[in-house]
């Protein structure tokens, strides 16, 4: 083996592997065995993974072909893999993130039975597994293979407790929501085949194929697949699944519902980068839906009071501002984001998690407080996650958000002015968290108190690493006006997107209006976290919400909208289509035609005699019947 | 040019086999090695290694296609021999000759698939009809099968006639027997032709059970002796299906207009008389004559688009249609009680006897992963293809829905009923051989182009 590309299959394999031992042995293997062989599976595909990396920041970009998977007629989609510096990025996301929450899964599952132990860690293997798919497949086929994958994984665990029925009932909400999505992109995939007849991405991502695609069908296309990144990547309006979705295990959410699956849709739109690049509606269209999402979660998020719910609006606020960043163009900021973001919110869930762990499944921050006292190492990691998040100058959430910002600006100062808007209130609803949950006073039961613990070193050592990583990742992608030549991140990802640069429309932004708008949202972020600190520090806000509170409280009261004007009159339409259509108009109609043959065949029955003569005269009946309109009527 | 003449030379060898062997299981380990032989000997053809140098110019040409569906017609059979010859003891006294009979048919076969000659064409066609008047009155003692021959002589006298009627005509429009001669483009007014090519179309018609022609299938088949009910359900009647297509391809393919919208109007006419009627038969025995008579009606959309995929399809159709079939049949030759409730529980007395016809009845009903299914896809697609006659696919698509129900009849019968045991034994090479028949039926189901690729070498 002289090249790690040749075996980069076993990057995927591993974890379906791991998935496979860890399912069908649940019975038998102790936890001690499945908890290994989910992490060490997933730490071989990361260093795997690291392997690949290298090579390809060393130039190898790799495009593997294993076997036909479907030949229809003219149209051929191979079983393939392509590596390139995107898939190589999200290979170490996935696996490198995976893995942490992996260790920590061992030590925040371990009162799980055995039996469903071993199912939870099959079901994260599979997810690993089928996310892998989804990056590194080569065509838009394998692609949804993934997708549909990372789909299941996400229903299994979001229901991974589903003796609760509103947790069965999340899950299924996940699942539907997705599958709207999923639907359009599916429509879109079929389109490119009949267009363009075929499915590979490096046989459509030229300007020859994409010259064969008028402007409308590129336009409809890219909103098609957007429609599928919405669902996938919770924006609007397909976000409500994420927020439910936190009844799933909290490493579950970390990984799953903030750190990977969420940011597919951006994957793919960055995959499919030069398509987009030249739909310049569609590319408006992401901008605003972006930008919009971003503001509602983040105003949402103003008054949740579930630990886990603010981080899940959170989420939505910022998978909204990768979207800004992509409908601006700004497909290296987007990308950036995606990995600081995993980062930190990955620290913020898994530091929660060890909250929830610690309050003894308490998720109400109004019951918490103080707790920095007793989870020094929870408290510290948090704390950073926070500042990282909220884009306090050299934090990694800085260097990307700005990044963000800055294109967006090139855009629009409208699109710029909302953005910066957002991150205010991500900063101040961050701080609110904080520091309702780690300063002020205890305010849960005694009992509570006297369990209040920090958490063992197989949470908080991932809590550290991930800290580590928020503090010091933004510095792959310091900004050109700082250093030039410093952003290493565009460096190396400048092959894929050059040839969707050369197609966008150029927006030379001057160094020194960029030290103003870097300097501008720097201090307007730190106000606001002063000024949230003190706020809440002083008078935690824990009455009950009033007036507009109580409309950002309950979400924009958009899920009872999705309720009141899609789902009831969808059950409507369905009890009239089962008790009305289906019961009278089909079974009459089905019944009807059985009866029918019934009673053709007992007619048909006496022509069959058994007398020779009547079969003759029959026969003889039927060919001159034929003769006379042979010669008679046909002419 | 080897199958025909060695076909024949069998035939007279099995002949004098009862008086060469005092035991029947020698006389049925020379018919199946006889039948291995034929069959070595066809490929031997197809690969250009002739025995037999005869000059038959003007009066039979062996084309790749006739010499590959003669074939599949021989292993066919040579499978019929493996699982039923040993039944065929049941039926009476002169067990050699059955086998003699079964000779001179194929020999009738290979001539009505490669003729080129109007006579030929007739003296094969009565070379297979006359040993099937035979066997079908073979249990001599037993009155149905005595009737059943008598009906179906006296209506397949009836059909000669009509034949010899026709090739008059067509002799008296053209005046040539030769089928690559006629200069028919130049007649496309003639009634004298038009007429003659009608008459031949009833008369095979009546041969491959089209309706309103069919009427002697059911008592025939009912009639006759298990075993040979097989035979001519199958292998024979592909047989002269094969010629049927080869003849209105190669001789009347410039007056399609005048009989196209027949071949369709027949076609659905049969489909709609044979599914519609099997729906109320108890005895799977005549089902399965009712449902020959549907599976007729799909094989008769060949000859409605006669192209490429016409050919192709026939030829699945064969294969998929034949192997169920025989494999039906012998089970029910080892069955004491053949009506439906005849197979209630069978599965629980049999379970390996049940998967098979399970398997079968499966692929009859054209259920994908099975030879049945692409044999319909490719009928329907053919027809498709020809284009004109949408109406005629989408009515086969609904027949063939019909056709479900009375397969799934056998197969609800066997797993979710309770019954006595009908079943009279079998021996393990014979499940060996439905086993075989089964995988057989399933590989062509998964992979048909192999089965074209052995066409196309």
């Amino acid at each position: 083996m002289n090249n790690v590309l040749d075996i980069v299959y076993w990057i995927p394999l591993l974890p379906l592997l791991g998935c496979i031992i860890n399912g069908l042995g649940r019975k038998n293997l102790s936890k001690g065995a499945i908890g290994f062989i989910g992490s060490g599976v997933i730490l071989a595909s990361f260093v795997l993974s690291l392997w690949v990396f290298f090579q390809v920041r060393g130039g190898n970009v790799h495009t593997a072909e294993y076997f036909p998977f479907i030949n229809v007629g003219n149209l051929k989609i191979p079983f393939a893999f392509q590596i390139d510096q995107l898939s190589a990025i999200w290979l170490l996301i996935i696996t490198g993130i995976g893995f942490l929450i992996h260790v920590y899964s061992v030590s925040y599952m371990h009162e799980e039975k055995p039996v469903h132990f071993g199912r939870y860690f099959a079901y994260l293997n599979l997810f690993v597994f089928s996310m892998l798919l989804l990056v590194m497949g080569a065509n838009f086929v394998i692609m949804f293979i993934g997708w549909e994958g990372v789909g299941l994984c996400s229903y299994l665990l979001i229901g991974f407790w589903f003796k609760k029925k509103e947790y069965s009932k999340a899950a299924n909400k996940a699942f539907i929501m997705n599958r709207v999505g999923d639907l359009a992109f599916l429509i879109a995939l079929f389109m490119l085949i009949h267009k363009l007849g075929t499915t590979t991405f490096s046989e459509i991502f030229t300007s020859a194929s994409l010259a064969k695609l008028s402007g409308k069908e590129m336009t409809t296309i890219t909103l098609l697949l957007f429609v599928g990144a919405t669902g996938k990547s919770a924006q609007i309006p397909l976000y409500t699944w994420l927020p439910d979705a936190m009844a799933g295990p909290t490493p579950v959410s970390a990984l799953i519902h903030a750190a990977t699956m969420v940011t597919a849709g951006v994957y793919m739109i960055a995959r499919a980068n030069l398509m987009f690049a030249m739909a310049p509606a569609t590319l408006n269209v992401i901008a605003i839906i972006g930008i919009a999402t971003a503001l509602l979660a983040a105003t949402i998020a103003l008054k949740q009071n579930d630990i886990k719910k603010v981080l899940a609006y959170s989420t939505v606020s910022q998978l909204g501002y990768m979207f800004l960043a992509l409908g601006s163009g700004a497909y290296v900021a987007a990308v950036f984001h995606v990995m600081t973001h995993a980062f930190f919110k990955a620290l913020l869930f898994l530091g929660s998690g060890s909250v929830i762990h610690a309050m003894g499944g308490e998720q109400d921050m109004r019951k918490m407080g103080g707790l920095s006292r007793y989870m020094k190492i929870t408290n510290i990691t948090f704390l950073l996650g926070c500042l990282a998040i909220a884009g306090i100058p050299g934090f990694s959430g800085f260097f990307s958000k700005d990044e963000i910002l800055a294109g967006a600006f090139a855009k629009s100062p409208v699109l710029y002015a909302l953005g910066l808007f957002g991150a205010l209130l991500t900063a101040f609803y961050m701080f609110r968290l904080y520091v309702t949950t780690f300063k002020g006073t205890f305010r849960g039961t005694d009992e509570q108190k006297h369990h209040l613990h920090e958490s063992p070193a197989a949470i908080t050592i991932p809590l550290v690493i991930l800290a580590v990583l928020s503090v010091i990742g933004g510095f792959v992608g310091v900004p050109e006006f700082i250093a030039h030549g410093a952003h290493a991140l565009s460096g190396f990802l400048q092959p894929v997107f050059k040839e969707a640069y050369a197609v966008l429309p150029k927006h030379e932004v001057e160094h020194s209006t960029e030290w103003g708008l870097a300097g501008l949202s720097s201090v307007l972020v730190i106000l606001t976290v002063i000024i949230a600190w003190a706020r809440f520090s002083k008078k935690p806000d824990l009455q009950a919400a009033t007036g507009f509170g109580k409309i950002l409280e309950n979400k924009w009261y958009i899920d009872e909208l999705y309720q009141g004007v899609i789902v009831k009159p969808l059950n409507m339409l369905g009890s009239f289509l089962s008790n009305v259509v289906d019961k009278k108009v089909v079974d009459g109609l089905v019944n009807g035609v059985g009866r029918l043959v019934r009673y053709g065949g007992r007619q048909l029955r006496w022509l069959q005699s058994g007398q020779t003569g009547s079969y003759i005269l029959m026969m003889v009946l039927g060919m001159v019947l034929i003769f006379i309109v042979q010669f008679f009527l046909r002419k | 040019m080897n199958a025909v003449l060695l076909s024949g030379l069998l035939g007279v060898v099995m002949m004098f086999a009862s008086f060469l062997f005092r035991t029947k299981a020698p006389v049925r380990i020379l018919a199946i090695l006889g039948m291995a032989v034929l069959l070595v000997a066809n490929v031997l053809d197809t690969k250009g290694i002739h025995f037999f140098h005869v000059n038959t110019t003007g009066f039979l040409s062996f084309t790749g296609y006739a010499l590959f569906f003669n074939t599949i017609v021989i292993a066919c059979t040579l499978i019929f021999f493996l699982i039923s010859s040993k039944d065929m003891q049941k039926v009476g006294n002169h067990y050699a000759e059955y086998f003699a009979l079964i000779f001179f048919i194929l020999t009738g076969i290979f001539l009505v698939t490669a003729f080129t000659n109007l006579l030929i064409l007739f003296i094969g066609i009565e070379i297979i009809s006359i040993p099937l008047y035979i066997l079908t009155g073979s249990a001599k003692k037993d009155l149905k099968s005595n009737e059943a021959a008598l009906k179906y002589f006296l209506m397949g006298a009836f059909s000669t006639g009509v034949m010899l009627m026709g090739i008059a005509l067509i002799y008296g429009a053209t005046g040539t027997f030769d089928i690559t001669k006629m200069n028919i483009a130049g007649l496309l007014k003639s009634n004298l032709l038009t007429a003659g090519m009608l008459m031949l179309l009833f008369s095979m018609c009546f041969k491959v059970s089209i309706a309103p022609f069919h009427f002697w299938t059911p008592d025939v088949y009912d009639g006759a002796p298990n075993v040979f009910t097989s035979f001519m359900a199958t292998i024979v009647k592909v047989g002269i299906f094969v010629g049927f297509l080869h003849l209105f391809y190669t001789a009347f393919d410039a007056i399609a207009l005048q009989w196209k919208i027949w071949m369709a109007v027949l076609a659905a006419l049969t489909l709609l008389v044979g599914n519609i009627t099997a729906v109320f038969q108890q005895s799977v025995k005549r089902m399965l004559a009712y449902s020959s008579i549907s599976q007729a009606g799909f094989m008769l959309f060949a000859l409605v688009a006669m192209n490429e995929t016409a050919h192709e399809g026939l030829l699945l159709y064969a294969i998929a249609y034949c192997l169920a079939t025989i494999g039906v049949f012998g089970i029910i030759s080892k069955m004491t009680d053949y009506s439906f409730d005849g197979f209630n529980g069978l599965a629980g007395h049999q379970p390996l006897v049940a998967l098979c016809v399970a398997i079968f009845m499966l692929s009859l009903a054209g259920i994908p992963l099975s030879a049945g299914f692409l044999a319909k896809f490719y009928m329907l697609k053919a027809v498709i293809q020809a284009g004109g006659y949408m109406w005629l696919v989408i009515f086969g698509v609904l027949m063939a829905a019909v056709s479900a129900y009375y397969y799934f009849r056998v197969i609800q019968a066997m797993y979710f009923k309770e019954g006595p045991n009908h079943f009279s034994g079998i021996s393990a090479f014979e499940k060996c051989v439905l086993v075989g028949i089964c995988v057989l039926i399933v590989f062509t189901g998964l992979f048909p182009n192999i089965i074209f690729g052995w066409m196309y070498f």
